[in-house]
């Protein structure tokens, strides 16, 4: 057994533990500490790779990536509903930045746009409008707690360890796709950039006119993918309207029935119509 | 840029954002966190996709996020639809208000250790007050409920 996935079942147990105490459940005993195994898993996983060649892509990159799973980690261990949904718009930043360090500015402005601007202020009005009073005990409790932070952090540690083995493979650097080379290409700014995008198919994903050519290739390529997307918007819009007004509609059914026996028999219920 | 680090570090991140979503979504019992989770496995495979894009030179990975993008939303309206409606019936966000739908030779789940009541009333986020507190109309607030 290497060292490598020595470090990789370290960081897997160290992980699920730390998952396990950070998750919701009576006593409440050694969160702080769960969390501070959870870091150092994450610390172990993202020591693995290999630094990216450039200091400030590789600070930005780690700042964005912790920030991320951290986040993600608490959205998904806080005991307040509403705590969990603003760690969760933390998490959609962090996701937002890596996704400019790609490169696709698109993505990370329609990411804000659409996760933290509309299905957020949907999923905290939902919330509002739900408004359990107090700590419910359901969110102080969780369904196997051991066993699902297992089966979660044996996923990413067999991810993880993979995706080393094969990425970090010194043989992998002479059969790079031709692709990449033209990427390589782009990214130095060499002059013969259009001669390597015309070898990928006219492609160029570090183009200056970034929003125009992934529109272009959108709407041409994909125009079907697009189309049946936006029909399944509508479908989504009708269906969710119909879900609301049809309980609306059951329920003051209901009320109407309740009311009317209630004025038959008053002295029986007196909250019958409530 | 070494792009192979590059394409390695964003599946880790992706392949992190996968499982803390899997084990949120296996181990919550709340209906909305468990909605967050799932999302969270959504932004996972989408990191991984532009990882992908980036690195074979190829717009199809972006395309697919954006498609994503859009039946995320659709899932989340339907979804609070849902949620919303379930809750009006029940009162509760509980996943295990669901248990109704089981066979009938199924046992009943029953919570076996609560957790006992807290003492303290639930803190929300709030903002820090700033400036000079207007003087408040009695009757408005008389009329206004709670909060």
């Amino acid at each position: 057994m290497s060292s490598e996935s020595l470090l990789y079942a370290a960081a897997t147990v160290l992980g699920a533990v730390g998952m396990w105490l950070l998750l919701p459940r009576p006593g409440e005993r050694l969160r702080w500490g769960g969390a501070a195994m959870s870091v150092v898993a994450l610390g172990l996983i993202l020591s693995q790779i290999s630094p990216l060649g450039d200091m400030l892509s590789q600070s930005m990159f780690v700042v964005l990536g912790s920030v991320t799973v951290i986040a993600a980690a608490a959205a998904v261990t806080f005991r307040n509903p509403v705590y969990c949904a603003i760690w969760f718009a933390m998490m959609l930043l962090g996701t937002a930045g890596l996704f400019l360090l790609q490169g696709a500015h698109f993505l990370g402005v329609a990411t804000i746009v659409v996760y933290a601007g509309a299905i957020l202020v949907t999923l905290l009005f939902v919330l509002m409008l739900a408004n359990p009073r107090g700590n419910a005990p359901y969110d102080r409790l969780s369904w196997e707690g051991p066993l699902s932070a297992t089966a979660g952090i044996v996923l990413v540690g067999m991810l993880t360890m993979t995706l080393s083995s094969v990425l970090k493979s010194p043989t992998l650097a002479d059969d790079l796709p031709s692709a990449l080379l033209t990427a390589q290409a782009v990214g130095s700014g060499n002059s013969d950039t259009e001669q390597a995008a015309a070898r990928n198919g006219g492609q160029d994903i570090l183009s200056e006119h970034h929003s125009a050519s992934l529109g272009g290739r959108m709407f041409s390529a994909h125009l079907v993918s697009i189309e049946v997307a936006g029909v399944l918007l509508f479908a989504a819009l009708v269906g969710a309207v119909a879900i609301i007004a049809h309980s609306r509609s059951v329920r003051s059914d209901k009320q109407t029935l309740a009311g009317k026996q209630a004025m038959q028999t008053p002295s029986t219920n007196g909250r019958a119509g409530a | 840029m070494n792009e192979v680090s590059l394409l390695h570090g964003f599946l880790t991140i992706g392949a992190l954002l996968f499982g803390i979503g899997l084990i949120g979504f296996l181990s919550r019992r709340n209906m909305i966190v468990m909605f967050l989770a799932v999302e969270m496995m959504i932004q996972g495979v989408s990191v991984s996709f532009v990882a992908w894009g980036r690195y074979h030179n190829n717009w199809d990975g972006q395309v697919m996020v954006i498609v994503m993008l859009a039946v995320a939303a659709c899932e989340a309206a339907i979804a609070m639809a849902l949620i919303l409606m379930v809750f009006e019936r029940s009162g509760k966000l509980d996943i295990a208000v669901h248990q109704r739908y089981r066979e009938d030779n199924q046992p009943e789940y029953v919570d076996r250790d609560l957790p006992p009541p807290e003492d303290k009333a639930q803190v929300w986020p709030n903002l820090t007050p700033a400036g000079v507190e207007p003087e408040h109309d009695p009757e408005e607030t008389a009329y206004r409920s709670h909060v």
